[in-house]
């Protein structure tokens, strides 16, 4: 290898080098941390909500004029609704994982306890919650319809019994004892016996910390004249149940309207649009970036193969084959990208330092620049493959031409 | 050393023909100092871009060493140039940003030698042309005589058997051309075969024997060579063109 001569020839002509070598630099520094942020905000969206999310959709009602009796209405649509054929189960439901907005409140374990010892939503469900949800009872039992109360807005949340997911149980109860135990939803007596454990449920905000703190209460709850339903289809029939769902509850009651319906993928659609919109800005200056520098690379190959023509022929003249030519400006690529790799090594723990400063990021893990490396010496290599190729076909004959 | 016969060197457009060199034939003996003269435009470039081997012909027979080139691959093309061929460029074509001891190492690491056999290699050949002490000098910091004993070096270190010198002394003045010239004498009086081409006639006639070529085709030659020593391998007379 030529490396000791190509680089006293390099330390010649500084500027060129010094200006891919920072770009190379700046362009691992970024690539890697973007990818890093891309991969954190993949994870965010790709968390399960622990819901049956491809075969459930939600819809709202909402009923006007004098005399609209909200709790009838539920009931007569929810007995409707779990008649259609096609429909697995369906449920009122308050709020639902990712869609932003719901009830949420302390737990406590003492009666007016200073800080309560967990947060966690509340989804107010009937006895078909569990079933429409989709979720996985991996202790205990569901709610029997006698335990459904009637439940007026602005009352005090103090339901006998609850069901939990299975990290706020543990939680609550670290020895992993959480069934049967009693807990407090509100300052005071009464308790609420834990009765079921489910796997998982996530809050309706994908930002929370504790996203899968959720609390199943058997309550009956209409929101003024509005409701809002989840329904469960058989699967690969969701979107044609859909159609028919908003025809039959148009139908059946002319004093209200229905919302529009929303399949839960459309909901987790919408929850992680700015996660997504990030990654692919994100991953075009990354694709940006990459091309620049190639191009970057490619330019500057390409001139110094111009530039040398004459120092390519002579080389040729004094024995290097065509494969010597392509060898020495591969091997000077790699000798300045090595050269900007190692500073933009240096950077990238640098900026993730920073990011964690300024924004509580997670550190960089250490193999994404090593992988950065090895995929900016292949993108250095490719993009100086075709001058190099260019050099390796100037003739011998040129080192005798007198310009 | 060098025999070529009836070569030919044409080259085609979709319009024209144009012959380069024609019906040329030559033979340098082992040890002889050749210098080919001729009017601009005449071919004296083109033969030694092919007898060095930097061109290929389209006719004709050359051989080199006594081994035929005719339809060599271009690696085996490259070897050979390295091992028996020592270039001299009027232009002098040392690399600018290699200091000199690295501008004498090229052709060596195309050769494979070890690093050791190249030092000791560089050190002999930059002493040869009185360069020794300037190794870790740039072409840039040497007047134009040096930078040619430079490349002298260069085409020595290889002891190549055969050393093609292309206006060596064009870009030079009469005192520095002298020096060189001296020095290639020197290098030939040391057994090294030497074609040179040349316009200057007063070069010309420092030679063994001159070829004179216009048009691409030999047209005299001296058939007395002034041999300053004897050849290695027969009759002087035997050197002039087949």
């Amino acid at each position: 290898m030529e490396i000791r001569p190509i680089l006293s020839a390099l330390m010649r002509s500084k500027v060129s080098m010094i200006l891919i070598g920072l770009q190379v630099a700046l362009t691992l520094a970024i690539v890697c941390n973007a990818l890093f942020i891309i991969g954190q905000r993949l994870d965010l969206m790709n968390r399960p909500s622990g819901m049956n999310e491809a075969d459930t959709f939600l819809f709202g009602s909402s009923g006007f004029g004098q005399g609209y009796d909200a709790r009838a209405v539920m009931k007569s649509d929810l007995a409707l609704l779990r008649q259609i054929p096609g429909i697995v189960d369906a449920a009122p439901a308050n709020s639902v994982p990712m869609s932003g907005g719901g009830w949420s409140s302390g737990i406590s374990l003492q009666p007016r306890q200073k800080t309560s010892t967990a947060d966690s939503t509340f989804y107010m469900v009937d006895d078909h919650g569990l079933n429409t949800f989709g979720v996985k009872l991996i202790a205990g039992r569901n709610f029997t319809p006698a335990e459904i109360e009637d439940h007026d807005q602005g009352a005090r949340v103090q339901p006998p019994v609850i069901i939990v997911t299975k990290a706020l149980a543990d939680k609550l109860f670290p020895n992993g004892d959480a069934l049967g135990k009693q807990v407090y939803l509100d300052e005071d007596e009464p308790r609420s016996t834990i009765i079921g454990i489910v796997e998982k449920t996530q809050e309706p905000w994908t930002d929370s910390a504790d996203i899968e703190h959720a609390t199943f209460i058997p309550y009956f709850l209409p929101y003024g004249n509005y409701t809002r339903y989840l329904v469960r289809t058989e699967p690969g029939r969701r979107d044609e149940i859909m159609k028919t769902v908003e025809q039959k509850m148009a139908e059946a009651n002319p004093s209200r309207i229905i919302g529009k319906l929303r399949s839960m993928e459309q909901v987790r659609h919408e929850a992680y649009a700015n996660d997504r919109a990030m990654a692919i800005i994100l991953g075009a200056v990354i694709l940006a970036l990459l091309a620049v520098t190639a191009l970057g690379i490619v330019g500057m190959a390409s001139f110094w193969v111009a530039q040398r023509t004459r120092q390519i022929g002579t080389r040729r003249a004094l024995g290097a084959t065509r494969f010597d030519i392509l060898r020495y400006f591969q091997t000077e690529n790699f000798i300045i990208t090595t050269m900007g790799l190692v500073v933009g090594g240096i950077l990238s723990y640098a900026l993730s330092l920073w990011l964690m400063q300024q924004y509580q990021s997670p550190r960089l893990p250490w193999y994404y620049v090593p992988i950065g490396f090895l995929c900016l010496w292949a993108l250095g290599q490719v993009a100086v493959l075709g001058p190099a190729l260019r050099a390796s076909r100037v003739p011998p004959a040129v080192a005798t031409r007198n310009v | 050393m060098l025999k070529m016969t009836h070569l030919q060197k044409v080259y085609r457009t979709h319009l024209i023909e144009t012959y380069a060199l024609r019906d040329f034939s030559i033979n340098v003996r082992e040890g002889e100092f050749v210098a080919v003269t001729g009017p601009s435009g005449s071919g004296k470039t083109t033969f030694l871009n092919i007898a060095g081997l930097l061109e290929e012909f389209t006719g004709g027979e050359y051989l080199l060493d006594g081994d035929d080139v005719a339809g060599l691959g271009d690696d085996a093309r490259s070897r050979l140039r390295n091992e028996k061929i020592g270039f001299i460029f009027q232009s002098f074509n040392l690399i600018p940003d290699l200091n000199l001891f690295d501008n004498v190492d090229v052709p060596l690491r195309y050769r494979g030698f070890g690093a050791a056999d190249r030092k000791k290699r560089i050190e002999e050949s930059l002493s040869r042309v009185g360069l020794a002490s300037r190794m870790k000098h740039y072409p840039a910091e040497l007047s134009g005589g040096q930078q040619q004993r430079v490349a002298i070096a260069r085409a020595l270190a290889g002891s190549p058997r055969l050393l093609l010198a292309d206006e060596p002394t064009g870009n030079l003045d009469s005192l520095m051309a002298r020096g060189v010239m001296e020095l290639l004498e020197e290098i030939n009086r040391q057994g090294t075969t030497i074609v040179m081409v040349t316009h200057d006639p007063e070069l010309a006639a420092r030679a063994h024997r001159n070829v004179h070529v216009i048009d691409g085709q030999v047209t005299d030659f001296d058939d007395e060579p002034k041999l300053r020593r004897p050849v290695r391998d027969g009759d002087a007379a035997n050197a002039a063109i087949a």
